[in-house]
């Protein structure tokens, strides 16, 4: 029995390989295979923070996040209640406003998910994401 | 008596299979949403900060061919135990994986399904992931009892 479950692991494992070395042998080109790929949309906190009025601060961060502190003037927009406050999005944006996106930090990815839903499922356009999020606003403010 | 027993056998075997081809084709469908973009799926496994970027998206383009072959294992019930052990342990490295991420502060997309997740919450996910891991647990123990009798 456990010879018998140690061959099937070893042989689903193996298995598992030829169409991954594979795909990855037809993907060789293409992929950053060491270094993570840059956002094209990102946004530092000070080109945002040019841009003035018409930026649009969108908090992708879950509601007690947000309860807590968000930068003056942003509208919640997260995937717990994406219809919900989508529609109190849509209320205060304009065609010419940038729409920001920020989540809790650098690492989290929140943000480019909502910008992304933001730009395929709503089409909206001048979709950019924070880089740092609220830690990095956070950090400019002490 | 020797009656019963049969039907209640039969109805055993009806669960268990239905069961194990629901799981298996959960894996299947996670799997193939990831194989249609692998760059993807290493983002969100970099997410974790857990594994760095060159070691995510080598496991991005291992990892989904691997949930295709146990989804595949478990509806064909061929190398059924092995796929029990693998699907059960990536579904514990990910619960793992997320709880450790959400107390970090970190708001992680698990990558699991796709668009089709964007719906679900974190605790939505979670629950979906332990319902996963209890059928895996019932369908090992069913299994096992099974052999031995």
């Amino acid at each position: 029995m456990r010879v018998s479950l140690v061959r099937q692991l070893l042989l689903l494992l193996g298995l598992a390989f030829l169409p991954a070395i594979g795909q990855a042998i037809y993907y060789r080109q293409t992929t950053p295979w060491e270094k993570q790929p840059a956002d094209p949309a990102a946004v530092s906190l000070t080109t945002a923070e040019n841009w003035g009025p018409a930026v649009l601060w969108v908090d992708a961060r879950p509601d007690e996040d947000f309860a807590r502190g968000h930068i003056p003037g942003a509208v919640q927009l997260n995937e717990d209640r994406w219809q919900d406050l989508l529609r109190g999005m849509l209320v205060i944006w304009a065609p010419e406003r940038k729409v920001v996106v920020y989540c809790s930090q650098r690492s989290c990815n929140a943000s480019h998910e909502v910008a992304e839903r933001l730009r395929k499922e709503v089409g909206l356009t001048n979709i950019y994401v924070l880089q740092g999020g609220w830690e990095e606003w956070e950090k400019a403010r002490r | 008596m020797g009656e019963g027993a049969a039907m209640k056998g039969g109805f055993r075997f009806v669960v268990r299979q239905t069961l194990a081809v629901i799981v298996g084709a959960i894996f299947i469908y996670a799997g193939a949403l990831k194989l249609l973009d692998p760059l993807r799926f290493a983002t969100d496994i970099t997410n974790y900060h857990i594994l760095p970027w060159p070691v995510a998206v080598r496991f991005a383009f291992y990892l989904p061919w691997l949930e295709l072959l146990c989804g595949l294992a478990l509806i064909f019930h061929r190398l059924f135990a092995g796929a029990l052990l693998l699907t059960g342990g990536m579904m514990m490295v990910f619960i793992a994986a997320s709880i450790a991420a959400r107390a970090r502060g970190i708001n992680v997309s698990c990558g699991c399904f796709g668009s089709a997740s964007h719906s679900l919450s974190f605790a939505g996910h979670l629950a979906l992931d332990f319902a996963l891991l209890a059928i895996l647990f019932f369908l090992w123990f069913a299994t096992s009892a099974e052999r031995r009798a």
